[in-house]
């Protein structure tokens, strides 16, 4: 068996790994990537981005269906869905940003080999394919292996009977009926914009709540409504138990309330979240340590137990964010380089791409309040009273900033309404600055866009939005502190 | 009966290691929680490390004299099952420590940092992972770009005093917290970083590694190495290497030297020693150098400064903190008299005795050396007839004094025994001229020779 040496290691080459790999090599470290599946990993194959594909894809046909017409544009034949090429077009998004990873590591020297790697030793892993075996062995490795679907008995993934969001992604023929089963972000995602395409969604939530810990209450009611409104019925405290074929079609049996209920669909889908892929590579053989949610435990610099060997990404902790994969891959590529660099970003920002929108960055006013943050302002600002939000027929959704009373410092915001995953940005540098209320308030924004909604929340927060009807500053509810800074 | 392993504790200050003084404790021996089981010396101070919990100790894993890394296990203790181990596993110092509040914080982040869904962490406890300096806690506000140049420069942003809006920690207050010198070595390369803002790459790498290579490091070649002994350079010796260095770097030196009758001194000072016996206090000449010193900064302002070179301002003190140079043992260390202005000389008398003592038993803290204004060195108690020491930056002065002599000096036409002292004073050129020292060491020996100079200034 072939040995070959590397100054750095990366095993996976998803959102995390491939990053990490191109600033290794940017810091002229002999660099090389392990993959078993696909360059760009989950993220850029069969998870963020094709999904984004599709929820355009049925958004575009909602919106010719049901905002066309009142705009005046009135559409003579039916409008159809063409499932196998809108597939393959999603297919050919993937392509293109899978073929630019390729590029990109290519183009930075990093070699790329296929295949599954496992630790042999602590210094040595193996990776075999179909070609053979390869040993590779570096002085650092970095372990961005990701995760995968969680299981509950009653259901195992085989991505025909019961599929995960890469078996629903893959579907080229629109079901009649669909069962999903977590009313997480993935879940929901999926079943919306199934639901636009036509399809009959019934959601079964085990708790009381959809995106619960996620986003603010107040956000996900908008979604949920609209939800209910496009005819998703979620059924909340329900429980999966199991499931039996019912000649083309599928029975689920589902607890409720210590009561067992039915329901029929054509798919099932399984999206109750993700676990680490701690389990492979033989992590556990060369004496990694674990911890008990399955993570790789690593410290501020994802150093792992073994001190030549970081972890990055969903392996290793939450949140299980491709954006937070790849800032722990640059920050550790350049600890490797020699840099003093640790993990102290005040936030990662979260998107859900439901309709609409949902985005937070920063803290949710429980966590605020957990923190010590007793004396809170809070300001929102609805998209209704937005002119381009109106213009767009994109109505529903908020803005809302919690801030510190006693400093105005911003210390989170949720966003729900259109495009807020584009709109989050602009919070996620105002809590890393550590930028007050005023700040946002005083930046011009430019009119009409629906930007206009975070300085107007910022206005309300202090207590004097323009275009919503608040009471006098000195009688507004909540604190009357003002900031003296 | 389960075992724990208690650890040295990161003790903050951008301290990472150690050295093992000596054991406290003995395998056998029955510990409760928070007693002191080791005497541990860093390059700031020596600290007692308490155990956290209660137990008989099993075994120790470290020698004396070892250099010890934190998060090292110390030893083992046998504990009894159930005993409920507290949430961090490393052992608090002793609470008499001045820096034990920032070590609580630094280990206190990154557990708690899990907790966010937005800066959510996965972070392993233990196992020598912890991470200099911590990372930013939820409460401190420091720009991304502020919080990496903290880090370069190894400063816990957690300690630091912010000075922007709101309690903001800006760039300044990073930079200055490393002293004016790292500053000026470092700055330009930290100014590469910025103004690349995202550099990437090896130009990147290229600034860091600048700014960490401050004083270049050279090498030493032996030619006769075996009849050479290579020890390492630890503790507080690298400290002094690395400030010496670092202020004859900044600060441009000059010296002017002059000679003191102080036969009237010799007088106040012999009947001040017999009346301080009474109060069991050795009074020395020091704290009246250091009232007539006190008396001639407060003419001479300038010599109670420090230059701020990020501000391109000059910062006079209102306080009269006065350093004393302090032979130890382990090198020399300088201990503050406060606010010496408003001490009596039996005040100062007694508070010198002990902090000599303390810095001769190694057990000064950081607080105790911190916040001189201008220092005293007194080489007299030794020999030698003049001296140019280093100031201790960031002061502007240093005042040498030497022993008392039997001159003959010329009066009235005739050799008359007299007792005399030399002193110097160096300064930093940048801020202060040469007539200005002339003029103020005149100040300052105007005070020395005649008594009731001295006395009518005094507390």
């Amino acid at each position: 068996m072939a040995t070959q040496n590397f100054d750095v290691c990366v095993i996976g080459a998803g959102p995390g790994g491939y990053v990490a790999a191109i600033r290794a090599a940017q810091l002229g470290k002999k660099t090389v990537i392990i993959e078993r599946e696909y360059l760009g990993g989950v993220c850029l194959n069969v998870g963020c981005i094709p999904s984004k594909a599709m929820i355009s894809a049925a958004h575009f046909l909602h919106r010719v269906q049901h905002d066309a017409p009142e705009m005046g544009i009135e559409i003579k034949s039916d409008v159809k869905v063409n499932m196998k090429k809108l597939v393959s077009w999603k297919q050919s998004v993937c392509d293109q940003m899978s073929g630019g990873v390729s590029q990109l590591l290519k183009g930075n020297q990093v070699t790329i080999i296929r295949g599954e790697a496992e630790f042999k030793t602590a210094q040595e892993l193996v990776v075999k394919s179909k070609e053979g075996a390869t040993s590779i062995v570096a002085k650092n490795f970095i372990i961005a292996t990701g995760s995968r679907p969680i299981e509950i008995p009653g259901f195992k993934i085989d991505e025909k009977e019961v599929l995960s969001s890469t078996g629903a992604l893959a579907l080229d023929e629109l079901p009649k009926t669909a069962v999903v089963i977590g009313g997480g972000y993935i879940g929901l995602e999926i079943g919306s914009y199934l639901s636009k395409l036509g399809t009959e969604v019934t959601v079964l939530e085990a708790g009381a709540t959809l995106l619960n810990g996620v986003a603010e209450r107040d956000c996900v009611q908008v979604v949920e409504r609209k939800l209910k409104k496009g005819g998703v019925k979620i059924v909340f405290g329900a429980k999966a138990k199991s499931y039996k074929k019912t000649g083309s079609d599928y029975e689920v049996e589902y607890d409720l309330a210590g009561k067992l209920e039915k329901v029929k669909c054509a798919k099932l889908l399984l999206t109750v979240g993700r676990r680490p892929n701690s389990d492979q590579a033989n992590l556990k053989g060369i004496g990694l340590q674990i911890d008990e949610k399955g993570f790789v435990k690593v410290n501020a610099q994802r150093r792992t137990s073994i001190a030549h060997i970081f972890a990055i990404g969903d392996v290793a902790g939450q949140p299980m964010l491709a954006h937070k994969a790849s800032y722990e891959g640059v920050l550790v590529a350049e600890v490797i380089g020699g840099m003093n660099r640790a993990y102290d970003a005040k936030t990662v920002p979260a998107v859900v791409f439901t309709d609409p929108e949902i985005a937070s960055a920063g803290m949710l006013e429980s966590e605020c309040r957990a923190k010590g943050y007793n004396d809170l302002k809070i300001g929102k600002f609805p998209f209704a009273a937005n002119g381009r939000a109106v213009s767009l027929k994109e109505t529903d959704g908020f803005v809302k900033i919690i801030a510190d009373a006693k400093t105005n410092i911003v210390l989170g915001v949720h966003m729900v309404g259109p495009e807020v995953s584009n709109l989050i940005s602009e919070a996620a540098l105002a809590i890393e600055m550590g930028a007050r209320v005023e700040d946002l308030a005083l930046t011009i924004h430019p009119h009409p866009t629906l930007g206009e909604v975070v300085m107007e929340a910022a206005e309300a927060t202090l207590g004097h939005a323009i275009h919503i009807i608040q009471k006098p500053l000195s009688r507004a509810e909540g604190s009357s502190v003002r900031a003296t800074h | 009966m389960a075992t724990k392993d208690v650890k040295l504790p990161d003790i903050g200050e951008g301290v990472t290691e150690g050295e093992m003084v000596k054991w406290l404790v003995k395998v056998g021996d029955v510990v409760k929680a928070d007693q002191p089981i080791a005497e541990v010396m860093t390059d700031k101070a020596t600290v007692e490390v308490p155990s956290p919990i209660a137990g008989v100790v099993k075994e120790l894993k470290v020698k004396e004299g070892d250099i010890v890394p934190i998060e090292t296990t110390l030893l083992v203790l046998e504990v009894s099952a159930g005993a409920s181990a507290p949430a961090a596993s490393a052992a608090k110092p002793a609470a008499a420590m001045p820096t034990a509040p920032q070590m609580a914080k630094t280990v206190a982040p990154v557990a708690s940092a899990s907790a966010s869904s937005g800066a959510s962490t996965n972070v392993a406890s233990g196992g020598g992972l912890d991470v200099y300096p911590p990372a930013a806690e939820v409460h401190v506000l420091a720009t991304p770009a502020t919080r990496r140049v903290a880090r370069e420069m190894s400063v816990d942003i957690n300690s630091l005093h912010g000075t922007g809006i709101a309690g903001r920690v800006t760039r300044d207050d990073v930079l200055k917290s490393k002293g004016t010198g790292a500053v000026a070595a470092g700055q330009p390369s930290f100014a590469t970083t910025a103004s690349a803002g995202a550099a990437t790459g090896a130009s990147a790498a290229a600034s860091a590694k600048a700014a960490a290579a401050m004083p270049t490091r050279m090498a030493y070649v032996s030619t006769q190495p075996n009849a050479e002994e290579r020890v390492p350079m630890r503790g507080i010796r690298r400290k002094i290497a690395e400030q010496m260095q670092m202020t004859k770097h900044v600060v441009p030196h000059f010296t002017i030297m002059d000679e003191a009758n102080v036969s009237e001194l010799v007088k106040l000072r012999d009947q001040a020693k017999v009346a301080g016996e009474k109060y069991g206090v050795k009074v020395t000449y020091l704290p009246f150098v250091m009232k007539a010193l006190v008396a001639a900064i407060r003419e001479f302002p300038m010599l109670n400064a420090s230059i701020d070179d990020q501000a391109g301002e000059i910062v006079y003190k209102k306080y009269y903190n006065i350093g004393f140079a302090a032979d130890t043992p382990n090198g020399l260390l300088v201990p503050v008299i406060k606010n010496a202005d408003q001490k009596t000389i039996l005040e100062i008398s007694k508070e010198i005795q002990e902090l000599a003592k303390k810095a001769r038993d190694g057990k000064l803290s950081l607080d105790e050396m911190k916040g001189a204004t201008i220092t005293i060195t007194n080489i007299g108690s030794v020999g030698g007839t003049y001296a140019t020491p280093i100031i201790n930056h960031p002061e502007v002065a240093i005042i040498g004094m030497y022993k008392v002599d039997w001159k003959p000096v010329y009066k009235d036409g005739q050799f008359v025994p007299t007792q005399v002292m030399n002193y110097t004073a160096t300064c930093d050129h940048r801020l202060i001229d040469g007539a200005v020292a002339a003029n103020f060491l005149k100040a300052f020996l105007k005070r020395i020779e005649n008594v009731g100079q001295l006395v009518l200034e005094m507390i």
